[in-house]
């Protein structure tokens, strides 16, 4: 007997067919299998983004209306605050003069806020100066063109801005949603649980008070535990728009 | 083809973490391993049966022990089985032990019986290599492809972290590729597990017969003058 190494015959042969046991493997996986090439999965993500919004997108139109009149002192008083004011007053002037170019170009909410709100309070003044000021004699036509300019312009940042604050609504109602530990025995589906909650400027939850129960004290508890739990809640980054997250109106309902 | 949600083959491997993509390749690799030794064990074993099958068909109905051993031993161009190596080892250590004075029978049969054993030990070691190989593979490569998907899914989901409202949409892809592993885990096991059970079997009955034929085989040459 010889004892040189055994090597199996046939080696050649079954390292072929090895390799087509592969080929067609890879082949059924490639052709077989019907990969997902278009794309479904967004339209669900925006049904669950969309699913808390409906209850805030009331919030806008008041907002503007906040805005335009009642707060431009209390915005100057907190960019005062938050931007140095030797620096904010030549960006305002060159802010102002090309506004409409820049606003519908930037249509990112959450990137480019800062810009899109400062013109806001100061712009009316200006814009009714300039009415003024080079057309004395009440040309009725061209100030409603102005008007209509101007209005056009507010509303669409009303829009940008109506957008990062919807963002960031739902952001706040889905944290606390998810927080929610639901009781087991809530019994009725339609129900509501409304709370008045009160914000500090980083987020933080200052306090949290019960304005209309849901009938149901274990999930009314249940809300509040989840408000305080979400505690840093998502805030704008741009300090201007916190007045409208100051105090917020939040309603929960159990889940189906 | 959509840049956003491109779940193609080609790139759910191309994007998967490096681990992932080690772990995969020690898959394929480990695979195609395998299912070469899948068909040159097939190959072997059915040569040898049919070598056997042959040689006791010879055996049976010659009983001219010379001829035999030309038959079994000659260098002619068809191959030997295992059997007829042992006939041979056999038959040579018995004629000479024969030719030898002063040998009592008793001894002649146990150098006979001892030679034949080791050539079938000899034989038995040939047939059976590369069934270790398969049998590990059947049972770890699952445990790879395991692992691969484990840390293809830690990642997926370690990524959802800085995500704020997680949806499917950011994890179905990650877990998707760490799925590959596993995939390509199973695929090399299934079929290595299943080799070895059936070549095992097969190579156990060729023993049991490879054993009845040296027993027969030494009653045949006690008988001998």
């Amino acid at each position: 007997m010889s004892a040189t190494v055994y090597r199996e015959p046939h080696r050649l042969p079954a390292g072929i067919l090895a390799l087509a046991v592969h080929g067609v493997f890879f082949a059924l996986l490639y052709l077989g299998f019907s990969w997902n090439k278009s794309a479904s999965l967004p339209a669900t993500m925006s049904v669950e983004l969309w699913q808390s919004l409906p209850e805030v997108t009331v919030a806008p139109p008041p907002a503007r209306i906040e805005e335009v009149a009642p707060q431009p002192p209390q915005e100057k008083l907190l960019q005062e605050q938050v931007v140095k004011p030797d620096i904010a007053i030549p960006e305002k002037k060159q802010v102002v003069a090309k506004p409409a170019v820049i606003k519908p170009a930037k249509m990112k909410p959450a990137a480019k806020p800062v810009e899109v709100v400062k013109p806001e309070p100061v712009a009316p003044p200006p814009v009714e100066q300039k009415i003024a000021e080079p057309k004395p004699d009440p040309r009725i036509a061209a100030q409603q063109a102005a008007a209509m300019a101007e209005r056009a312009r507010q509303e669409e940042q009303a829009a940008a801005k109506g957008k990062v604050v919807d963002e960031y609504m739902g952001k706040i109602q889905a944290k606390i949603r998810r927080n929610i530990v639901e009781p087991p025995d809530v019994v009725k589906k339609d129900i509501h649980a409304v709370f008045r909650v009160t914000l500090l400027p980083g987020g933080g939850v200052l306090k949290a008070e019960l304005k209309k129960s849901s009938g149901n004290a274990l999930y009314d508890t249940a809300v509040e535990r989840a408000i305080l739990k979400s505690d840093p809640l998502p805030l704008p980054p741009d300090a201007a728009l916190f007045n409208l997250f100051r105090e917020l109106n939040l309603s929960f309902k159990p889940t189906e | 083809m959509d840049v956003t949600q491109d779940l193609s083959f080609v790139h759910l491997i191309s994007h998967a973490s490096v681990l992932v993509q080690l772990v995969m390749g020690l898959l394929l690799l480990v695979s195609v391993l395998s299912w070469w030794y899948i068909f040159l064990k097939m190959f072997a074993i059915r040569d040898e049966v049919k070598l056997t099958e042959e040689f006791e068909e010879a055996f049976w109905h010659n009983q001219n022990l010379n001829e035999l051993y030309k038959y079994a031993s000659g260098n002619s161009t068809r191959e030997h089985g295992a059997m007829e190596r042992i006939f041979a080892a056999g038959f040579v250590e018995f004629v000479k032990l024969k030719k030898q004075q002063g040998v009592d029978a008793s001894a002649v049969m146990e150098g006979t019986r001892r030679a034949m054993r080791a050539t079938y030990q000899r034989e038995m070691d040939r047939l059976e290599s590369h069934l270790a190989f398969l049998a590990s593979v059947g049972s770890v490569s699952p445990y790879v492809g395991l692992f691969g998907t484990v840390w293809g899914i830690m990642n997926a989901f370690r990524g959802l972290a800085n995500v704020g409202q997680a949806t499917l949409a950011h994890v179905a892809p990650g877990i998707a590729e760490a799925l590959v592993a596993t995939a390509m885990g199973l695929f090399a096991a299934i079929p290595a597990v299943l080799a070895y059970n059936r070549y095992a079997h097969d190579i156990n009955r060729l023993s049991t017969r490879f054993e009845s034929f040296s027993e027969e085989f030494s009653n045949v040459l006690q008988r001998q003058p």
